[in-house]
């Protein structure tokens, strides 16, 4: 199966070679994730870290009226687990399930190690996502409680530059700890202030 | 004169629906690339399907374009647009929206209500035209173009009738103004009649029979709800002939011969022109538009 997106990933981010892909192909596991289907559920023990090959995945949690947060979007070359659960086999308290049809590439810790006795600079290659994503959680608990929702939005559609065309308005704010009328009123008055049809 | 010939015909294929309104079969770009097709960049026939009555109209949601024009040809059943720019209205059978998407549009397209509640049989063409680098950022507009506004040709011993949305037919010249040479017909022709069609050899054409079967040339039977593309720089003109009484949309357009740069809604010229689409989709200059 061809995976250009997992393979582009090894060799800029993992800094594997041609052969050094070549070698790790036959321990790649994927799996196919219809649209609305679960990846993960609240209660399991998390297994896997999925790298997005194709398709559109989401992380969310219930809140205490049952209503959906989403925490992460995770379009084509990005990874989404709930690292807690599976580093301490605990059951996880979140979702993950396919806004899109989605392929994705199963991670694991058997998956780590055999790429690291291929290429010997690949865990801590590794270990450098490990950090950017935490840099990134902390940026994103920053902005949720000191910036406006127009920051968030601008900064998120930068990181995701087509997510409005693939995902339902009400996704995009509640991944913005909005409501989707306050979303609204942030798009509208960037229209208002960017909008000149005539020029 | 000689005999354009056929390249290929394509049969209908599964067909998909697109929001909850329009039931298509694509024929471009998923028969025919972008590309081979130029300046035609994308057509979706909803062959005829009954939509059930609803108090709730199916369509298409907000949406953006750019770098291009949409043209909805309606056969049967009535469309209602809205665009962010202040374009929209209501269209029914045998007339056709023309919108110029160009610099940047939200739109959406849904059944029209009253017509929604009645439902009923429906039937669409929708394509989209590229615009010449040149236009591609020049001001959004709309055409309503009405049924009646339309050049109707009659053809000789009643054999039935060229009606003209774009481009010319000897010499009569349809409403819609375009950007780029483009013919587009409505061929209405009576059982047994036969007409020749002439446009440069150079210009990409292809018919599709939405009512009826014809046979083209004499020889190759195109049935209805088929699209059937001519070969380029083969020769100048072919020949319809009617099985039954048949309506053949006709496009014929000069290719713009640019690069081609397409993502989803976006038809640009380069990857840097699209990355700031989508930059100038989510920072508000397409405009607003209430879902």
């Amino acid at each position: 199966m061809s995976l250009p997106n997992f393979k582009k990933h090894l060799i800029e981010k993992g800094g594997l070679s041609e052969d050094d892909y070549a070698l790790i192909q036959p321990f790649i596991q994927t799996k196919t994730i219809p649209k609305t289907e679960f990846l993960l559920k609240q209660g399991a023990i998390c297994s896997h870290f999925f790298f997005v090959e194709q398709g559109l995945l989401r992380m969310y949690a219930l809140n205490e009226e049952g209503k959906e947060n989403i925490l992460q979007f995770a379009t084509e070359g990005w990874i989404v687990s709930d690292r807690g659960s599976v580093f301490f086999q605990e059951p996880s308290t979140y979702y993950i399930d396919a806004v899109e049809d989605t392929l994705v590439v199963m991670l694991d810790e058997h998956f780590i190690n055999e790429v690291s006795q291929v290429n010997a600079g690949f865990r801590e290659k590794n270990e450098q996502l490990l950090q950017n994503h935490i840099r990134h959680l902390y940026k994103r608990i920053s902005q949720l409680l000191g910036v406006s929702a127009k920051t968030r939005y601008l900064d998120f559609v930068s990181m995701h530059p087509d997510i409005l065309l693939r995902v339902p308005q009400w996704m995009v704010a509640s991944y913005l700890g909005i409501t989707p009328e306050s979303l609204s009123r942030v798009r509208k008055a960037l229209a208002d202030a960017n909008f000149k049809p005539n020029h | 004169m000689k005999t354009r010939h056929i390249e290929k015909i394509v049969q209908p294929g599964t067909p998909h629906f697109v929001g909850d309104g329009f039931r298509v079969h694509n024929f471009i770009p998923g028969t025919s690339t972008m590309q081979r097709m130029d300046p035609f960049i994308m057509l979706d026939y909803n062959s005829k399907y009954h939509f059930p009555p609803t108090h709730v109209p199916k369509g298409v949601g907000v949406h953006p374009h750019r770098g291009f024009e949409t043209v909805t040809i309606a056969y049967k059943g009535r469309v209602e647009h809205t665009d962010s720019a202040g374009g929209g209205g209501v269209i029914g059978e045998g007339d056709v929206q023309w919108m110029t998407a160009a610099s940047g549009v939200l739109h959406k397209e849904f059944h029209e209500t009253e017509w929604s509640k009645t439902g009923g049989e429906f039937q669409m063409v929708q394509l989209w035209v590229n615009l010449p680098a040149k236009d591609k950022m020049s001001p959004p507009k709309y055409q309503a173009i009405a049924n009646a506004e339309m050049a109707k040709v009659p053809l000789p011993d009643g054999a039935g009738e060229v009606e003209v949305i774009a481009g010319a037919y000897e010499g009569n010249k349809g409403p819609a103004s375009t950007f780029s040479p483009v013919n587009m017909f409505n061929v209405r022709l009576k059982k047994g009649a036969k007409m020749p069609l002439t446009f440069p050899a150079h210009y990409t054409t292809a018919i599709l029979p939405v009512e009826g079967s014809v046979k083209v040339n004499e020889t190759t039977v195109v049935l209805q709800d088929h699209f059937a593309l001519f070969a380029n720089n083969d020769g100048d003109t072919f020949t319809l002939d009617a099985l039954e009484d048949t309506v053949v949309l006709v496009l014929s357009g000069a290719p713009l011969n640019e690069p081609i740069a397409a993502h989803g809604p976006f038809v640009m010229n380069t990857q840097d022109e699209l990355i700031q689409a989508f930059q100038d989709f989510n920072t508000g200059k397409f405009g607003y538009l209430e879902d």
